[in-house]
């Protein structure tokens, strides 16, 4: 397949806007406002089946609806570029090596929704990000794909970018709008959802970087062939950062609904030789992890909820023989103790004491009820947090216990790695 | 129409609620942590979990709302595991000190365990530490044991609109903190206190000395710090007070207070309380007295004076802390009891004259006027004083109008309202005329009259606008008066606040006029800002020599003689000398004989000398009072008087709402203000006895028809607001005469009036949030936050003078000299020094001198200019 959303990254230059615009760059920006109406567009991205790539895969012509229904002005744009799930660094090649895609994606956005503001909520950790995003940003000013009058159109976009202070927990669109607005990053109540109270109460339509850079190959191909690329129940080209036991690592871009066997085996080389595979996790850190039988499953929002985890932000994580799985999820659990915002209780408390058992284990000083009460505290989390956060570190932890139980009871056993 | 199915119970809801509000109306009760009815919802602690059928995951009934059909359990085992699970969980860092913990006994968490479990722990590793705080003077913080539900946080930010705290940090190290860490530095009004669910913010007072089933008696009062009027329930266990607090939906205050409410209590047991009569020996020393020997005594002398220099020669003051019924009292023994009608009290220096100037541009009733009703007006024009600091919970209503959309516009620079202004307009202090005569005068160009009245209406005609320069000059943009006066237009509900500051100076008269003018054009509402709590009912009661109860003027009263059976005589036709004619007569030996009640004429009133000079000749002084303060020293016969908590009775707030003051405990030695009055009188001849403070109020109901369908046990129920059940004394509208005021109208001063120009800065009185006059000073508590005097003083001035913060500085003044530290204030403007009239020695109203404005009548501060200021070695 050819490369949409990493096209030109070879090119050190490929940040650049003349290089950018050397392969084709804001040409569907051109024909969007031009031939398009707002109306047209968002009718095209309901058609085109494109799922949010930020993780929780919304339908974004759904979502763009709403916010065009609701009748309150001004209207924001928000770009979700805080990447803070583990293991996930997918939306980095864009913002580091293709910035206009990503202005490009925004700036159809903008016009078929009727921004006027937008803003680029950059994860804390990407400095360089923001240095090249911000010479893109200025770049696209002086060339009038932004700014008061965008293509002499009379349509007005400015945008910019904010950085984050290192909370995964504002990579959550609600947190992150609280933290846009200079408050606490915590999750909000919802309803209202953003699309009709974000940023100031404002509609405001947040996506992710990758959901964006999706946008200029929809109104370039229409909606039809892109329904026709990978799983037509979710189409689309999809990124995927893999990591871990493979020999090569890295971000490839596949069509939706490549098997996790072909990411493995044939883009990524395979295993470390005489490895083998101890489990999977598909979907960045907080989804749950496969067992080395799943290897055959779609990666898409369809197929890999059936074999009992989640698509997430495409985050592949491989494990062979040589790690010790405990000692992984204690140090998840850490993560996710120390990301938890502290605004519900059973997140707030419950993390802690997950990572405190799973720390027992680890170290040989469990028992076998310890066991037990790991369970028991991840149920009593899952289902009762206030946002996914917490949720998702219940499910984790409850699907890594049933599924590699035995390696569990051999470090409470015999105090040590099997 | 929405129907609910809450655990088999059909609920029909006419509008939208959360499940857990529709819960409460079926009175299905479902635990809660993080929901508190005064704040916004916050869905963290997740114990108010609910099944929905049809959806997988339980939801928190506090923030998910019903839609028709909805059919909701709270009583399923999943539920019921669900909440041992949240409770389990807060129990990990909880350290579980309930046996030293003040809130065990009335703790949330320790109900909800004790009913639902967890009651074994699973959690096997060391729980986190946090150090207790004990850095704020009247706030205990035990962070280990907060359970992060934020409803502090809600309540210092959504309600008391302070913003002083925060939760910091993240996840299980989230601790509430101020903003900059240490102490709270803040309005220290309690009020996160009081939501706080657990033990982990407390009040140091009663730190423990307590349990919360020690609590004997709740008895339900109204606040005597100020003429808001809150209403708070005293704990009490035998002579102690254990503490005040406010419940959500009781009186104007509705579930909270301000510092003062909620830890001024201990007022009662402060320095200086006296519970015994005295009497000055010849010897010339107060010594103590039986209550039988005191009265006879005064009753004597009163008698003996009466009979040789004749009933003018004697008056009597009244007071704004006492009841309605102490100030009838005191009346009714001056005017009905020895004939005279010299009585006022110091409501006299600019609240009654404020209020009769406002009546007679409106007619009667002007400032009745609800106070939680401003937080549904859509402006707020504040004028002459920071409502935050003088009527607390009033600037509090005007933060939460702000909040909802209100425009505020201040005139000057209240400190409490910054951050819920839109249009700050400070003059140089002293020529606040000039902005509102710009500001009236676009609004009425703009916005024409209504022909409503024509009395008012040709005044305004002849009103002249100051010109640009001379707007520039006194430190205002013409820009911004331009943008005041659009949003003034704007306004459709506006409420105009006045406080004490806009009659003190010589423009009074313009100032009130211009206000009422903003007023009338907009058909806002009035509060007039008042520091004691009861200036408005002893005007009602008659506590002024024009006045007679029920608030008629004296000239009626005379023609009809209709009560004089009821009072045993007719009233008195002679003219009565008010406040000011009473201090100059007893300077030039016309007054022989003061009954002074709940006041301290030498320290609160201006002028010191003059003052001590004019009681230094009174042949016969009697001062009834809770402390030995400087008056109580000059006087003849002393009367150790009960004070507001412990006293049955009525007040009227600033808005004019009468409310039921009930007395929590009693004071050895003490008696109420109004029988020790009464006995006074029965002595002198009075035949009439009572009880109670009912009995006096029975007497006022007969007495005045605006009382006649008020009594005891309707009051218990609710407040009533003027002009309760009864008939108003109208027939005073009309043209308001107000001599001098048209020359003014036309001729705008170019600035010099004002301090401009003046090379030396003026000193004004501070009115402290922490304080309210004298009672506050008992307070330990209070003092423990704002304990000593300062000067408070602009960054330029201290640099003019050479000092620095905290230094001791001496500020000369024409009438004396005042020494007290320094403090900086960089927001201050530069002409002004401010100081309180607070502490005893150094209070602002002993340097400065008075004079009375000729139209208002109200007390015109002078001689405020300060001559020199110093630094002086300790
Ligand atoms: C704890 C948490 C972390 C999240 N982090 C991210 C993130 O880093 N980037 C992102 O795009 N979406 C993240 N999301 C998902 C967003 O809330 C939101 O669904 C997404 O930005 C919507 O964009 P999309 O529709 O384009 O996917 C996160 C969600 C949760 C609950
Ligand atoms: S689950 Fe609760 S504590 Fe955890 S991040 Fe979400 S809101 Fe915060
Ligand atoms: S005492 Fe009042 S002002 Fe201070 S933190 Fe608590 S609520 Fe806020
Ligand atoms: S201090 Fe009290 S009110 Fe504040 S968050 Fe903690 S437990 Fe809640
Ligand atoms: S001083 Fe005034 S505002 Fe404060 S609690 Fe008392 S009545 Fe209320
Ligand atoms: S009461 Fe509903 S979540 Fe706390």
């Amino acid at each position: 397949m050819k490369k949409v959303l990493l096209k030109n990254i070879e090119n050190p230059d490929s940040a650049l806007l003349t290089e950018y615009m050397r392969v084709g760059g804001y040409k569907n920006l051109k024909s969007a406002v031009k031939e398009m109406t707002p109306r047209d567009i968002i009718d095209d991205v309901k058609e085109s089946g494109l799922r949010g790539r930020g993780g929780a895969g919304f339908p974004t012509g759904m979502k763009w609806q709403f916010a065009s229904m609701d009748p309150k002005f001004p209207k924001y744009l928000v770009c979700n570029a805080d990447e803070g799930e583990p293991g996930t660094f997918k939306d980095r090649p864009i913002l580091e090596k293709n910035p206009h895609l990503l202005i490009e994606g925004m700036v159809i956005a903008a016009y078929a929704l009727q921004c006027s503001r937008g803003y680029i909520y950059l994860r804390g950790e990407y400095p360089q990000a923001k240095v090249i995003l911000e010479s893109a940003i200025d770049e696209a000013y002086k060339k009038g794909f932004l700014g008061d009058d965008i293509l002499k159109r009379h349509f007005k976009f400015n945008l910019s970018v904010y950085q984050g202070a290192g909370a995964y927990i504002c990579g959550e669109e609600t947190a992150l709008i609280e933290s846009l607005e200079g408050r606490r990053g915590q999750p909000r109540i919802k309803p209202p959802f953003p699309v009709n109270a974000g940023l100031w109460g404002r509609p405001t339509i947040v996506n992710n970087v990758e959901t964006f850079a999706n946008i200029p190959l929809i109104i370039e191909i229409g909606p039809k062939s892109y329904a026709a690329i990978g799983n037509t129940a979710c189409p689309g080209p999809k990124l995927f950062s893999v990591s871990g036991c493979v020999k090569r690592p890295g971000v490839y871009e596949l069509p939706m609904g490549t098997t996790l066997k072909e990411i493995v085996y044939e883009h990524c080389g395979g295993l470390v030789d005489g490895r083998t595979l101890k489990g999977i996790i598909p979907g960045g850190l907080s989804t749950p992890i496969l067992t080395p039988d799943k290897i055959d499953c779609a990666m898409d929002f369809v197929n890999l909820p059936k074999a009992g985890s989640q698509l997430g932000s495409g985050a592949v994580m491989v494990f062979d023989d040589s790690v010790c799985l405990v000692k992984v999820y204690e140090r998840a659990m850490k993560f996710f103790e120390h990301e938890s915002c502290g605004k519900c209780t059973p997140c707030r408390e419950g993390t802690g004491w997950m990572r405190n058992i799973l720390g027992r284990i680890e170290c040989g000083r469990a028992t076998a009820e310890d066991v037990d009460t790991l369970i028991d505290v991840a149920n009593n989390i899952s289902g009762a947090t206030f946002c996914p956060l917490g949720d998702g570190a219940a499910g984790v932890v409850l699907a890594f216990v049933n599924n590699y139980r035995d390696e569990i009871d051999y470090h409470i056993k015999y105090k040590k790695c099997c | 129409m929405i129907k609910v199915n809450i655990d088999g119970q059909e609920i029909t809801l006419e509008k939208p609620m959360t499940i857990l509000a529709a819960a409460q109306r079926a009175g299905i009760k479902i635990p809660t942590l993080c929901y508190d009815k005064q704040l916004e919802p916050f869905g963290g602690c997740r114990l108010c979990l609910v099944e929905i059928e049809r959806v997988p995951k339980l939801m928190a009934s506090c923030t998910v709302n019903v839609t028709d059909g909805m059919v909701v359990r709270t009583q399923t085992e999943k539920v019921k595991k669900a909440r041992k699970a949240q409770l389990e969980f807060l129990l990990i860092n909880h350290p579980l000190d309930c046996p030293v913990c003040d809130k065990a006994g009335e703790c949330d968490l320790q109900d909800l365990v004790a009913q639902y479990g967890a009651h074994e722990g699973r959690f096997l590793e060391g729980k986190r530490k946090h150090p207790e705080s004990f850095r704020d003077p009247i706030i205990v913080r035990n962070m280990e044991r907060c359970i992060t539900c934020t409803r502090c946080v809600r309540m210092c930010d959504g309600v008391q609109g302070a913003f002083a705290i925060t939760v910091t940090g993240r996840g299980n190290h989230s601790f509430v903190e101020p903003f900059t860490g240490g102490e709270y530095k803040c309005e220290y009004c309690g009020n996160c206190l009081t939501v706080c669910p657990v033990g982990a913010i407390m009040s140091k007072l009663h730190r423990h000395s307590y349990r919360p089933w020690y609590v004997e008696k709740e008895i339900k009062t109204i606040c005597g710090f100020c003429a808001v009027g809150c209403t708070l329930i005293a704990q009490t266990r035998g002579k102690d007070i254990i503490r005040t607090m406010p419940k959500h939906g009781l009186g104007i205050n509705d579930g909270i207070l301000c510092v003062r409410g909620r830890f001024g209590y201990d007022y009662r047991s402060g320095e200086g309380r006296i519970t015994t009569p005295l009497i000055r020996k010849d010897s010339g020393e107060l010594e103590p007295a039986s209550w039988e020997t005191a009265i006879d005594y005064a009753a004597r002398r009163l008698a003996d004076i009466k009979e040789r220099h004749g009933v003018a020669s004697i008056g009597g003051i009244g007071s704004g802390r006492c009841t309605n019924e102490d100030n009838y009292m005191l009346q009714k023994l001056i005017r009905y009891v020895i004939g005279s009608n010299n009585m006022d009290s110091s409501a006299r220096f600019a609240f009654a004259p404020a209020q009769k100037y406002l009546e007679r541009m409106f007619g009667q009733g002007v400032t009745a006027n609800l106070i939680p009703g401003i937080a549904n007006a859509d402006g707020v024009i504040v004028f002459g004083g920071d409502p935050t600091a003088i009527n607390p919970i009033l600037g509090v209503q005007c933060r939460i109008a702000r909040r909802k959309g209100a425009k505020v516009i201040v005139i000057g620079a209240p400190a409490g309202l910054k951050g819920f202004v839109d249009y700050k307009l400070e003059p140089v202090v002293g020529c606040e005329e000039v902005v509102l005569r710009a500001i009236v005068k676009g609004v009425v160009d703009k916005k024409g009259l209504s022909g409503e009245n024509a009395y008012i209406e040709n005044k305004i005609k002849k009103l002249m606008s100051p010109d640009d320069e001379t707007i520039e000059r006194v430190g205002v943009a013409v820009a911004d008066i331009a943008k005041a006066v659009d949003n003034i237009l704007k306004m459709k509900s506006p409420v105009v606040v006045i406080g004490p500051e806009a009659v003190h100076t010589s423009s009074a008269s313009l100032n009130l006029f211009l206000l009422g003018v903003i007023n009338y054009v907009l058909n806002g509402r009035i509060f007039l800002l008042s520091e004691k709590a009861n200036y408005q009912g002893l005007l009602d009661m008659g506590c002024a020599p024009d006045v007679v109860p029920g608030g008629r003027p004296i000239e009626l009263d005379i023609i009809e003689h209709k009560f004089q059976d009821l009072l045993g005589s007719k009233t008195p036709e002679e003219h009565g000398m008010n406040l000011y004619e009473m201090i100059d007569a007893a300077k030039n030996g016309k007054l022989k004989a003061l009954y002074v009640m709940g006041d301290n004429p030498l320290f609160n009133y201006p002028d010191r000398e003059h003052i001590e000079d004019a009681f230094n000749k009174i042949d016969f002084l009697i001062v009834q009072d809770i402390s030995l303060n400087d008056t109580v020293k000059m006087a003849d016969v002393v009367f150790p008087a009960n004070s507001w908590l412990e006293k049955d009775g009525t007040f009227i707030n600033l808005g004019r709402s009468l409310q039921r003051l009930r007395k929590a405990l009693s004071m050895d030695g003490c008696w109420d203000d109004w029988k020790i009055v009464a006995e006074v009188a029965k002595k002198l001849g009075m035949k009439k006895s009572y009880e109670s403070s009912k009995d006096v109020w029975e007497e006022i109901r007969k007495v005045s028809p605006l009382y006649r369908d008020v009594d005891y046990v309707g009051l218990d129920e609710q407040a009533l607001t003027w002009p309760y059940m009864g008939e108003p004394i109208r027939g005073l509208e009309g043209d308001f005469k107000v001599e001098g005021l048209e020359q003014v109208l036309g001729n705008v001063a170019k600035g010099s009036d004002g301090f401009m120009g003046l090379t030396n800065p003026v000193l004004m009185l501070e009115r402290p949030l922490f304080h309210s006059g004298s009672m506050s000073g008992m307070s330990k508590a209070l003092l423990s936050i704002y304990g000593a005097p300062y000067f408070k003083i602009s960054k330029t001035l201290a640099l003019r003078y050479g000092f620095k913060e905290g230094d001791k500085v001496r500020v000369i003044m024409e009438k004396g000299e005042i020494d007290a530290s320094a403090q900086i204030d960089v927001n201050m403007q530069d002409g002004v020094v401010y100081l309180s009239n607070i502490f005893e020695g150094v209070g602002y109203m002993g340097v400065v001198g008075y004079k009375v404005d000729a139209v208002v009548g109200s007390l015109v501060i002078t001689n405020n200019n300060i001559v020199d200021i110093v630094r002086v070695e300790d």
